[in-house]
């Protein structure tokens, strides 16, 4: 029981740490959204985009979740396999990854977005620009979901 | 910065601020504005920007009570969504303190037997004490509820002119009180680019009076009273820099960021010239030292750099108005024009 034990806390922190940094992410960027658009509600659309995207890292905890909570044999009604608890602790290693990094991430990702929501206030024709900068948090982001979905992939149970 | 919640509100604040630097007016707009036919020409102009809801007239005293009422909406705007209000405080308090010199020199003349030496036209309403509060209470005698340590120095300045009937020299102790005051402000909000953008104010003041001082041949030994402490340059040493020849200032103060403005000044020959163009040259140095917040989504400082760039519009404006209303030559207009934008 302490392996199932080990592997469900992996997946609870994978979806509550990711969730939480985009969580503050998304709040940091709103913040800087209602002050644009206090001034001008026509950037409405862009300011939506760039305030969306520091959701993703919660989206990729979520995944991760599913990802275990499937390999565990607790979605479907077939009952949970037997693990180790070196095999329960092989799976919380392998959620780690998703958890630190889309935690932190997520609020980088967030600031970048408020600046970069900052940016189209005064520079409208910069919305590309203005997407990149946040999109490159993200590139680690996605790092840390393919480490851990191959890491996941690597550990064998049942 | 004081705490994580005070951070998340400087963001909404900044992108606010950003949105509203979008309608500041630039010095092209002045620029076209001083080649208005006249003055109803120039009217026609401001319909287009902000100042055309407080326009009421044409008339030169229209046009000020148009600006201050201007910028005054603007504080009133900021004053509802920034969390410090210590940062509009330190943008408003000469005012209180210009608010208090009209007052006492006022009653000063009534003292003296002059029974039309209140002048209450020339009251700012931009100060954070309401004008009719601060008058009552100077009237009155009752400073009690004054801030800034206003309930301390208003006896003294009474004190002063009881003993010198030199109205100049309470000014000075108002001045030296003013900038003592703006910098515990700035101290208490912890904000270190406004402690700074402070200091380098009172540099600005004294280097602006130490230009004055020496154009007048004044004695070095007796200047140190007409400057302010607290800068980034010492007093004593700017009181010393009467001594040496004005186009070697920069030099000496090359090791501080107003140095740099003196060499700058220098190299165009302007020490020598027009004191606006001094004055001018400080108040864009004064802007610059803000200039890094401009990079940064959360800093306070966005507030203040925002409010000097108002104050530098009105000033551009004030001076567009009155080229045009009174004829003059607009080639020296534009040159007064500063980059508030």
């Amino acid at each position: 029981m302490l392996g199932l034990s080990l592997a469900l806390f992996g997946a609870a922190l994978a979806a509550a740490l990711a969730g939480i940094g985009s969580a503050i992410g998304i709040g940091v960027a709103g913040g800087a959204a209602a002050g644009v658009m206090t001034e001008d509600p026509n950037k409405f659309g862009s300011c939506l985009i760039l305030q969306a995207l520091p959701g993703t890292q919660g989206i990729y905890g979520l995944l991760i979740a599913f990802f275990v909570l499937n390999k565990l044999g607790l979605l479907g009604g077939a009952g949970a396999v037997d693990l180790t608890w070196n095999q329960g602790l092989q799976i919380l290693a392998s959620c780690l990854p998703i958890a630190v990094v889309g935690w932190y991430s997520a609020i980088w990702q967030g600031k970048t977005s408020a600046a970069s929501i900052q940016m189209i206030s005064k520079k409208p024709e910069a919305m590309g620009k203005a997407i990149i900068l946040p999109a490159m948090v993200e590139t680690y982001a996605v790092l840390a979901l393919l480490t851990s979905i191959l890491m996941l992939m690597g550990v064998q149970v049942g | 910065m004081k705490d994580r919640r005070a951070e998340a509100n400087y963001v909404y604040t900044v992108a606010r601020l950003r949105g509203m630097e979008n309608n500041l007016l630039d010095t092209a707009f002045f620029s076209r504005l001083m080649d208005s036919t006249g003055i109803d020409d120039a009217v026609k102009a401001l319909g287009e920007t902000s100042y055309s809801q407080w326009i009421s007239g044409s008339s030169t005293g229209n046009f000020d009570k148009a600006i201050d009422s201007e910028i005054l909406a603007t504080c009133e705007e900021l004053k509802s969504f920034v969390p410090d209000q210590e940062i509009l405080d330190i943008f408003r308090m000469p005012y209180d303190f210009h608010n208090l010199k009209v007052l006492l020199k006022g009653l000063f003349k009534v003292r003296s037997g002059e029974l039309e030496g209140r002048r209450y036209d020339l009251l700012s309403k931009l100060g954070t004490i309401d004008t009719d509060e601060l008058t009552n209470s100077i009237e009155t005698e009752e400073y009690g509820f004054l801030p800034y340590g206003l309930t301390d120095l208003i006896p003294q300045c009474w004190q002063l002119w009881e003993q010198t009937k030199n109205a100049q020299a309470v000014e000075l102790l108002i001045d030296h009180h003013m900038f003592r005051a703006m910098l515990k402000v700035a101290e208490d909000l912890n904000v270190s680019e406004i402690t700074n953008w402070v200091k380098n104010k009172i540099d600005a003041e004294n280097l602006r009076a130490a230009i004055r001082l020496s154009r007048m041949k004044y004695d070095s030994s007796k200047a140190l009273q007409f400057f302010h402490d607290g800068g980034t340059i010492r007093a004593d040493d700017i009181a010393k820099l009467l001594n040496e020849p004005m186009d070697t200032w920069g030099r000496i103060l090359s090791y501080t960021n107003i140095g740099k403005v003196l060499n700058s000044l220098n190299e165009q020959g302007d020490m020598k010239f027009a004191l606006s163009d001094v004055s001018k040259a400080f108040d864009e140095f004064l802007l610059n030292v803000l200039e890094n917040a401009k990079f940064s989504m959360d800093a306070p400082a966005n507030v203040l750099l925002f409010l000097l760039s108002k104050e530098a519009e009105a000033r551009n404006m004030r001076v567009a108005l009155v080229c045009v209303a009174g004829g003059l030559d607009r080639e020296f207009g534009r040159r007064l024009l500063s980059n508030g934008r």
